[in-house]
């Protein structure tokens, strides 16, 4: 079986008039050593060699030899906002349908060839990326490739894998509609951001407007060449990813089309919380403002400041005074998005039904204390410590360096980001730290939305 | 402080190179071991991509061992344990470790109770005193207005957010009863709401008195550091305490019977929207029939492990009566765990009818027997998964942990690919016989949205 999907992905790539497709054999075969010019990067925590496939893919990747597997991710610009207006859904049709059959592989004899190969592939995406990623063993990583070659040059997009996802998406929005999760992220939309795309949610409607042409036109439309990313970890060298990951992707289009998204205007924040009622025991309060976007100078004294105010765990002043001291709740925390698009400040957590209005007073009292007087010499240096010590925990396993190099390419931090990251947070002053509490910090900035059955309001 | 590393560890480790497992998976993270004179077992698990450690003490201890009434008791006493101790005041622990840029963290199960600290390799010495020093010298304090008392409406908002507010939770809840009658497996971990809200300070510290101890704890430090570099540092801190010597109280219970009945329990509640199906049938564990369990557990994978299994491809491909249908086991316990079907209906069916073709399904499976392909690709699969775990220093001391706390050994781990690939046909069908036979009784639960709806 194995014979035949190389051939007919070869005969695709081939097709497209790539060299990339090396004969019966191996893929290795293809003499990439004398063209391929690597950029070694000697980190502090990897190791990343950076080059320019062939085919034209650039590719980070950190040969990590000690464990027999290969994983690599790609991404393209483009996620569910992507989605034309009435057709929400469309780009999570395609994520959903691309490991589900390809070539004269129909999903079933995909799904058992990578199950051959102990393999896996899948795609996914989010607001405004696309990415696919597969994992695999070393010893049969030219199978594997081939596997995936063959579902981005071919995806069948049949209507039975594509009935399923009709029917599991039935199933999600009747499921959403008791999520206290989703409520109250569709009533902070609502409030906030009601006319923007990343507001738009899946109906009944659009589902049933989907169509696989649909689906094979939006694959063409965002995954191509033009702003694609890969990274990639495992035991294998550059010399021999180049041509697997060519085989993969070189004979994408060259450029698509997917709109730009503006960024996210909020709007004025409601000043009383909103309600969404939910019969359950515990109320879920979550609450958001404007945030710093991650190229702003407010960025980095905002990462140290959110530390102390909800990001460090059982340090931070919401966990100290609503759970070790009020035993309030189990968890409440809040973190920045950092994101050009939408940059927000936000946060949330649970209490019982009873105790939410001397919840989300005692959050608004240390918002508003932080926002006049920011932290102290103390918790400057304590956040410090921490936020560079643990640094290094992120570079543990291969799937956390390849997220992490994945979200510094998306971010286009560049290639020594890792290596500066601790020296902007060791520069952030106390000074920065109260210029950016009292610009975001102030209570009237949040809007609040409770999912449940709260009182004390 | 006597240094016994021992012949143990050395023995050990020629013991399993000796047993033949010169693949990859195993080479890669293989473990040492060593005793320490105070019976404290130290298992060391190498991993030198990143200058960092897992480091996790695994108390014998969990919520089996709860007094009757008592139940929550295992799990608050974890959290109490980041409170204070005669060294560390209030908040302490976590702030030191915080400042070394440590992040912490701690679990609770029916078989154990697990406090785990990942941190800079050169910081491991910091962490292990700081174990050593609440394995002794914690303070429960009894003011009741103090730090036990909001704990514990801490540890009722979390009940709340896993169980109360999740009709699911509490329908499995109820399937536990009727499953363990008699064992207390049947008790939930977090507790029982009115059980918790009664708990004392005096039965936290009941509770530290009789089970913590060094001798009924093991250490797992997972990452760059070696056998010989974790010894050393072992010896200064966890070996400088002594053994408790109190014997373990006599658990109480017998073992886990069959059932004697089978019962279908039905939960309704207005927050359901998508009705659940699941069968559940007392089995085995790794503990209890290591080659029973993993004869089923390969064979349950090949029924109804994945989107490629007959299960799914007849229940969701097939008649598209389900949007899921799965076969499943938890054998990871020391008493026997169980084996289980899952299904979920597509719009429109109803569970009478899901319940027979799921079991009509099984039926045909069973008489057709599972091929030789089917098993071996299954076996295959479970084994690769322990590679891909590899890669995870967490996972890795995670595996470890559990194994040893619920009786398994070091070997039992490293054997597993192995045992995983070796299941037969034959053995797995006839061990799906014995689970799935007409007469075997077993708990339906079904959960459904509110009447009328």
């Amino acid at each position: 079986m194995l014979k035949r999907n190389w051939a007919t992905g070869c005969a695709a790539v081939l097709a497209l008039g790539l060299s990339a497709c090396g004969g019966g054999s191996s893929a290795t075969d293809v003499d990439a050593t004398s063209t391929l010019d690597v950029n070694v990067h000697e980190g502090d925590f990897a190791q990343i060699a950076s080059f320019t496939t062939p085919g034209g893919v650039s590719v980070w990747l950190v040969d990590e030899p000690s464990i027999p597997i290969v994983s690599f991710q790609v991404a393209w610009p483009g996620g569910r906002s992507a989605d034309p207006e009435g057709l929400e859904g469309l780009s999570q049709a395609l994520v959903y349908m691309m490991n589900e059959g390809a070539g004269e592989l129909p999903s079933l004899e995909f799904t058992r060839a990578m199950e051959d190969q102990a393999m896996s592939f899948g795609c996914s995406n989010g607001r405004t990326w696309t990415s696919c990623s597969a994992s695999m063993l070393s010893e049969s990583a030219e199978e594997s490739m081939e596997l995936v070659a063959l579902a981005m040059s071919e995806p069948r997009f049949d209507e039975q894998p594509f009935e399923r996802f009709r029917r599991e998406q039935d199933v999600s929005l009747a499921r959403r509609e008791t999520n206290a999760g989703f409520l109250g992220n569709e009533a902070l939309q609502a409030a906030l951001y009601p006319d923007h795309p990343f507001a738009r949610n899946v109906t009944a409607e659009s589902l049933e407007a989907l169509t696989r042409e649909a689906i094979a036109t939006q694959k063409d439309a965002v995954m191509v060449k033009e702003g694609m990313i890969v990274t990639a970890v495992g035991d294998i060298s550059p010399e021999e990813f180049a041509p697997l990951i060519d085989s993969v992707l070189a004979g994408l289009p060259e450029t698509g089309s997917v709109a730009d998204v503006a960024p996210v205007e909020m709007s004025d924040p409601t000043a009383a919380p909103i309600v969404v009622d939910l019969p359950q025991p515990q109320s879920r309060v979550s609450f958001m403002a404007k945030g710093p976007s991650r190229d702003d100078p407010d960025f980095y004294p905002s990462v140290v400041l959110n530390y102390t105010l909800g990001g460090g765990g059982f340090e931070s002043r919401l966990m100290q005074e609503l759970r070790v001291d009020r035993g309030l709740t189990y968890g409440v925390g809040t973190s920045l998005s950092g994101a050009p698009l939408f940059s927000t400040w936000s946060g949330g957590g649970q209490t019982k039904n009873e105790s939410t209005g001397e919840f989300i007073e005692v959050l608004k009292s240390i918002l508003a204390e932080m926002s006049e007087t920011g932290v102290t010499e103390a918790e400057l240096s304590d956040a410090k410590a921490y936020l560079t010590g643990s640094y290094p925990l992120s570079f543990d396993s291969n799937s956390k360096i390849a997220g992490n190099m994945m979200s510094v390419r998306q971010q286009g931090l560049g290639i020594a980001h890792f290596d500066q990251r601790n020296a902007k947070i060791e520069a952030v002053t106390l000074d920065d730290v109260k210029r950016v509490a009292e610009t975001y910090l102030s209570p009237e900035n949040f809007t609040f939305a409770v999912v449940g059955q709260p009182e004390g309001l | 402080m006597k240094m016994k590393l021992g012949l143990a560890g050395a023995f050990l480790a020629l013991g399993i190179a000796a047993t033949a497992h010169g693949d990859a998976e195993t080479a890669a993270w293989a473990p040492e071991t060593f005793t320490l004179d105070n019976g404290m077992e130290v298992v060391v698990l190498p991993d030198h991509r990143a200058p960092v450690v897992t480091h996790m003490v695994w108390y014998k201890v969990g919520a089996v061992d709860e007094a009757q009434g008592k139940s929550g008791i295992a799990h608050l006493f974890e959290h109490v344990m980041f409170t204070e101790t005669d060294d560390l005041p209030p908040g302490e622990f976590d702030s030191i470790i915080s400042r070394n840029g440590g992040q912490l963290n701690a679990f609770t199960s029916w078989d154990y109770t697990a406090y785990f600290e990942r941190v800079a390799v050169d910081r491991l010495e910091l962490m292990m005193e700081l174990e050593a020093e609440r394995m002794t010298d914690l303070i429960i304090n009894d003011d009741p207005e103090g730090p036990f008392i909001s704990e514990r409406d801490v540890v009722k908002e979390e009940r709340r957010q896993r169980v109360e507010n999740n009709p699911g939770s509490l329908l499995f809840e109820q399937v536990m009863a009727a499953l363990y009658e008699g064992h207390p497996y049947s008790i939930p971990v977090i507790g029982f709401m009115d059980e918790v809200s009664a708990l004392t300070p005096q039965d936290g510290l009941d509770f530290y008195t009789t089970w913590y101890a060094p001798e009924h704890a093991i250490l797992i430090v997972a990452g760059d550091v070696t056998g010989e570099d974790v010894l050393t540092l072992a010896e200064k801190t966890y070996g400088q305490i002594p053994a408790s010597g109190i014997e373990r109280p006599d658990r109480g219970w017998g073992p886990v019977a069959d059932l004697t009945e089978s019962e279908t329990i039905v939960y309704s509640d207005p927050k359901v929207r998508q009705p659940e199906w699941d069968r559940y049938y007392i089995s085995t564990s790794y503990r209890q029939d290591a080659d029973l369990a993993y004869a089923l557990a390969v064979g349950l994978d090949a029924m109804g492990g994945g989107l490629t299994s007959p299960l799914y491809q007849a229940l969701v491909e097939e008649q598209k009566i389900a949007v899921s249908a799965s076969a499943w086991n938890f054998f990871s316990l020391h008493d026997r765990g169980l084996a289980g079907l899952s299904a979920s209906p597509a719009p429109g069916t109803d569970l009478d009818t899901l319940e027979a073709a799921v079991m009509g399904e099984i039926a045909s499976i069973l008489e057709a027997g599972l091929s030789e392909e089917d098993i071996s690709r299954s076996g295959r699969l479970l084994a690769a998964s322990a590679i891909y775990g590899l890669d995870s220093q967490s996972a890795m001391a995670n595996t470890y942990g559990r194994a040893l706390s619920t009786g398994a050994s070091i070997e039992d781990v490293m054997e597993a690919p192995e045992r995983f690939r070796a299941v037969t046909a034959e053995q797995a069908n006839a061990a799906l016989r014995a689970l799935f036979v007409e007469d075997q009784h077993h708990i339906t639960a079904r959960l459904l949205p509110e009447e009328g709806l």
